[in-house]
């Protein structure tokens, strides 16, 4: 079974929970353990910092994909100015901690405005 | 800002040094050179209500916990396998502590309720326990468990109309916002400010929000209306957003 969700949530740190719950209900239905969906919620948190880098405005398009007890979130962010604003790298910190909290990740996947994703697996049936 | 490594000094054989000879001095070498990792971690939480020298503490130990269980031949880098282990005490840090922000009391009680059942049904499954097993045991709603969820892990949603806030970027937002939560126990918050309100606004806003009435069964009920009702609703809850403007 697999379930795909779009969001877009404009540049602020207030609709963030939208971003999180959105991820942890998902988690919650790919039958993710509690810890692994405090990591997911963490996680998509980051995605959102490292894609949003320095940018003050604009919209982050998130979508979250489930596949089965795999839970894939794609984020990239369409600034007011349009297309290829420069956002600068990601910040060193938030690759760290994405790293340590999902399977795979990675940066570009849309070509136009700066995006990002991240994989996560759950555990319960891979036991 | 952007160096979050702490040091990328420690080699490859400084690591299998210590694994080789446990030497306290390498070891306090070891913790040292990576010690900025762990504050900067740190801060990243410290926008979640808990002061950042406790948890520059908590990350400090946990630091100290990834040097001495680091194992240079699994092929992880020190700085992913101290992040993760870092991650996991500040989490358990927040679980323990993390009621510096304002939530319904009932989700506080079920999010500590959780603390016990996850850990008990943890012990018994052998594998962290999933939301809709939670809700079973806690004999309530998936979505209440991941409301507690939020809830607990402290964070803090920003003000809704705050000024200013457009020059900032989300991780200043983050960093600097600490007003209320979506998750504010509405009622504690509302009696005082419709006790403010003349009788019968209050019992319109009552009888339309906490009982859910229209406004049509509303002006039924009263006596007066319906075009009536709305106006006395609008001008009560222009009454009420004032009392819940944050304070400058």
């Amino acid at each position: 079974m697999s379930d795909v969700v779009e969001l877009a949530v404009p540049v602020r740190a207030d609709l963030l929970v939208l971003a999180r719950l959105t991820a942890a209900t998902l988690a919650s239905r790919a039958e993710f353990g509690i810890e692994e969906i405090e990591d997911l919620r963490l996680v998509t948190e980051e995605l959102c910092l490292s894609v949003t880098g320095s940018a003050t405005g604009g919209v982050l398009h998130l979508r979250f994909l489930r596949d089965g007890h795999s839970i894939t979130v794609e984020c990239s962010l369409e600034t007011e100015e349009g297309a290829g604003a420069p956002v600068g790298e990601p910040d060193e910190l938030s690759v760290r901690i994405i790293e340590a909290l999902v399977d795979e990740h990675g940066t570009g996947s849309d070509g136009t405005w700066p995006s990002a994703w991240i994989r996560k697996r759950g555990t319960k049936v891979a036991l | 800002m952007g160096d979050a490594s702490g040091s990328p000094a420690t080699s490859t054989d400084a690591w299998e040094e210590f694994a080789r000879t446990r030497d306290p001095a390498l070891r306090d070498r070891l913790v040292s050179e990576n010690i900025g990792l762990a504050r900067r971690l740190a801060h990243r939480f410290a926008h979640r209500g808990q002061p950042y020298d406790d948890l520059a503490q908590v990350a400090s130990i946990a630091l100290i916990k990834a040097v001495d269980r680091y194992d240079p031949e699994r092929n992880v880098a020190f700085s992913t396998f101290a992040t993760g282990t870092i991650i996991g005490e500040l989490k358990r840090h927040f679980r323990d502590r993390g009621w510096a922000v304002r939530a319904p009391r009932r989700i506080q009680e079920l999010y500590l309720e959780l603390g016990t059942i996850t850990e008990s049904l943890g012990h018994q499954l052998g594998r962290s326990p999933t939301v809709a097993e939670l809700a079973e045991a806690a004999d309530c709603s998936e979505e209440a468990i991941l409301e507690a969820m939020e809830a607990g892990q402290g964070y803090r949603s920003a003000s809704l109309d705050a000024p200013g806030a457009g020059s900032l970027t989300l991780g200043d937002r983050l960093a600097t916002e600490d007003t209320g939560t979506i998750l504010v126990d509405e009622r504690s918050v509302l009696e005082p400010a419709l006790a403010a309100l003349p009788e019968r606004s209050r019992r319109i806003v009552k009888l339309r929000f906490i009982d859910g009435l229209t406004q049509s069964e509303i002006a039924a009920e009263i006596g007066i209306s319906q075009m009536h009702v709305s106006r006395l609703l609008a001008a009560s809850l222009a009454q009420l957003r004032e009392a819940f403007r944050p304070e400058e």
